[in-house]
């Protein structure tokens, strides 16, 4: 037997699973998204028409698949803003103890309910919280601040403050793999830390960069707690609105955003990995 | 009705529902384990009961736990008690399309899904003949009108209350209207339901009983009765009206406690809550009339064919016979409407509070007196509800 016979008889359990588990369940949502929503019988029946995705593209539901994206894409950029400096001094300058504390840092606030962790935001950005609570004491601000709770911000927040290690780790992961020599050549040769950084480390971390974005946009997409308890009034993203629409058995609808939310993450995931490589990420890790 | 309270996952209409019921069961009505005596009443029409088992598929909060062995006692029934997450969508989904119909015999769930489970054929009407202690539920109780359909009694009230508003008297005085909540003067200081199912219906009293707009039935509304109502909704809301809507039993109390929210459609157990957190918090008993709710039982077709169709109405008459009510309002502070609740408390011997229960019965009582009986009920499936949900759709964007 060949090694790559071989090679594909043990993969082939796996695949089996995934097809089992993904791709089947996939394809039945996209093959009833085409189905009739029949008032009649409050159920589907077999069809193949685009009604449900007219009503997507038709009507106010785009703004929320829009709406949606855009929060998430506004959320992995701050992470990403936010996330690289934390990891190239994890990685860079930080001592193995300091690593340690760090990385744990960033994992205790998991070991609690995300429901918990976000509900807790409230009482941090209220009218009476401790934020407000501060500045009103201060003397800094004669009313509390509205727009901390209830609003774009607050969501930004509670996001970041949820996804924030997933945009992490995955820079980690890249840092890990640039060759120190690299790093040394550039500085034997006079680059300074900015040049070497802008030349050398930023080029070499844009697989990480990558996918902590999409990991963290990803998340940001599908998410709804962060929205109902800190957004705005009756604020609405993609999972909400699936939610309302499976509530009132709309099944071909809740199919048709799942599938279209479906096939622009499978383009951004293409468009990643032609131009920027993702797959280098873990060519190490295959290795 | 609602309530909701197991989390803030579950989402807005009636994920919420859960959480009132969990808070009720904690408010501490009680809980814990009594042998009582026989509630006639529960018997009458049967001498020779034959034993059975019947799974009840209900709200989380309709069941009685332990006090169940009463019906065993009383009727040979076994109960086996399973939790339908008081979803009407997932609840109707599995009825008609899914397993529920042979997974269980008799359903609760909040009322107005009767229409749609009797015309897919998924229930039975009852047999009033068989359930003797229908005559002594009190008379509005019986007029529910999302409880039948074509005539035939579809959907029996096994608990039934009324929804009005939380306030804080203190920042706005005494409110006996909805128009506080749309009153300019206290712009971002309201709140909502996010659920269009309640939300809807209290804004549709609101302009209704206000002659501000013509609307027939409150919680059955047309499509142009829909459209005005939530117009109106979204206009208030683009104008900032609103600081938030609130979901899920944390959130409700949450925003009455931090006084992030000065008044509030949403249950009156939230005003316990608040008060207990030290938040002088009133419930308003509102001049345009409550919101009220029933949660009911239903037959389930399959209990029909397997031949459970007289152990159903045996179990459904226990039910109104006055154990059942003393027992669940001992639990959550829920009220049968029944006079028999009463009478089972006061002959409990001390296992149940006489008058605890009779104040309770009185308290719910009044709530649909208290504007001559101009309760307006919730109904969970009305005729347009897939327009209700693009309706949301719009206000959630606006």
């Amino acid at each position: 037997m060949t090694g790559h016979r071989r090679s594909v008889l043990l993969a082939s359990p796996v695949v089996a699973v995934l097809l089992a588990l993904s791709v089947a369940p996939l394809a039945l949502v996209l093959v009833w998204s085409f189905w009739q929503w029949d008032p009649a019988i409050y159920w589907m029946r077999p069809a193949f028409v685009l009604d449900a995705y007219q009503s997507v593209v038709g009507t106010d539901r785009l703004i929320v698949i829009v709406r949606t994206a855009r929060i998430a894409l506004i959320t992995a950029a701050l992470a990403l803003l936010l996330g690289y400096p934390v990891a190239l001094f994890m990685d860079r300058f930080a001592t193995a103890r300091e690593r340690t504390i760090l990385m744990l840092l960033f994992l205790v606030p998991f070991f609690t309910s995300y429901i918990i962790r976000t509900f807790a935001w409230r009482l941090v950005l209220g009218r009476t919280g401790l934020i407000n609570s501060f500045l009103v004491r201060a003397g800094l601000r004669e009313e509390p601040l509205e727009w901390l709770l209830f609003s774009d911000f607050a969501v930004h927040v509670g996001l970041l403050a949820s996804y924030l290690p997933f945009m992490i780790f995955p820079l980690l992961l890249a840092f890990g793999r640039i060759d120190r020599s690299l790093i040394e050549a550039s500085e034997d040769l006079g680059g300074t830390f900015g040049q070497t950084l802008r030349h050398v480390i930023l080029p070499l971390t844009a697989p990480g960069m990558f996918a902590g974005s999409l990991f963290v946009f990803v998340m940001a997409l599908g998410s709804s707690v962060e929205v109902q308890f800190l957004g705005g009034a009756a604020a609405s993203m993609i999972a909400i609105m699936i939610q309302d629409v499976i509530r009132v058995l709309n099944f071909p609808l809740a199919f048709a955003i799942s599938t279209s939310v479906v096939l622009f993450l499978i383009l951004l995931l293409i468009v990643g990995s032609r131009f920027l490589g993702l797959a280098r990420l873990f060519a190490s890790v295959a290795r | 009705m609602v309530d909701r309270e197991n989390e803030g996952t579950a989402t807005r209409d009636h994920a919420s529902n859960i959480s009132r019921r969990r808070l009720l069961s904690i408010l501490g009505m009680g809980g814990s384990a009594l042998g009582l005596a026989t509630v006639p009443l529960a018997r009458r029409g049967f001498a020779q009961p034959s034993k059975a088992t019947v799974r009840y598929w209900a709200s989380g909060t309709m069941t009685i736990e332990k006090f169940w062995a009463q019906l065993e006692r009383d009727e040979g029934i076994k109960v086996v008690f399973s939790d339908n997450g008081n979803d009407p969508g997932p609840v109707v989904s599995r009825m008609v399309f899914g397993n529920a119909n042979d997974l269980y015999d008799v359903g609760g769930l909040q009322g107005g899904a009767e229409k749609e489970l009797a015309l897919r054929n998924a229930i039975a009407p009852w047999d009033l003949s068989k359930i003797p202690n229908w005559n002594d539920v009190w008379s509005w109780a019986k007029e529910i009108p999302y409880t039948q359909v074509n005539g035939k009694q579809y959907g029996i009230p096994a608990v039934v209350n009324a929804d009005s508003m939380i306030y804080l008297p203190q920042k706005v005085g005494k409110v006996d209207s909805y128009h506080t909540v749309f009153d300019p003067k206290l712009k971002g200081k309201t709140a909502m339901e996010d659920a269009w199912i309640n939300s809807a219906i209290f804004t549709a009293i609101y302009l209704k009983e206000n002659n501000l707009l013509k609307i027939k039935d409150p919680g059955n509304l047309e499509k142009d009765e829909l459209q005005g109502v939530m117009e109106f909704l979204i206009k208030k809301k683009k104008d900032g009206q609103f600081r938030t809507f609130w979901n899920g039993w944390e959130q409700g109390v949450q925003l009455v406690t931090s006084q992030e929210v000065w008044v509030m459609t949403g249950w009156e157990p939230i005003v316990y809550a608040a008060r207990r957190a030290g938040v002088q918090a009133d419930y308003a008993v509102p001049k345009e009339g409550y919101e009220g709710w029933s949660n009911d039982l239903l037959l389930h077709r399959g209990a029909v064919d397997r031949k459970l169709s007289e152990a159903a109405h045996r179990m459904a008459n226990w039910i109104l016979g006055g154990y059942y009510g003393a027992a669940l309002s001992k639990l959550r502070g829920y009220v049968v409407p029944t006079d028999h609740s009463a009478m089972a408390a006061a002959k409990s011997g001390g296992e149940f509070d006489a008058k605890v229960q009779a104040d309770l019965n009185q308290h719910v009582k009044n709530k649909f007196f208290s504007k001559k009986g101009a309760t307006h009920w919730q109904n969970v499936r009305p005729t347009h509800f897939q327009l209700y949900e693009e309706w949301w759709q719009k206000l959630r964007n606006a």
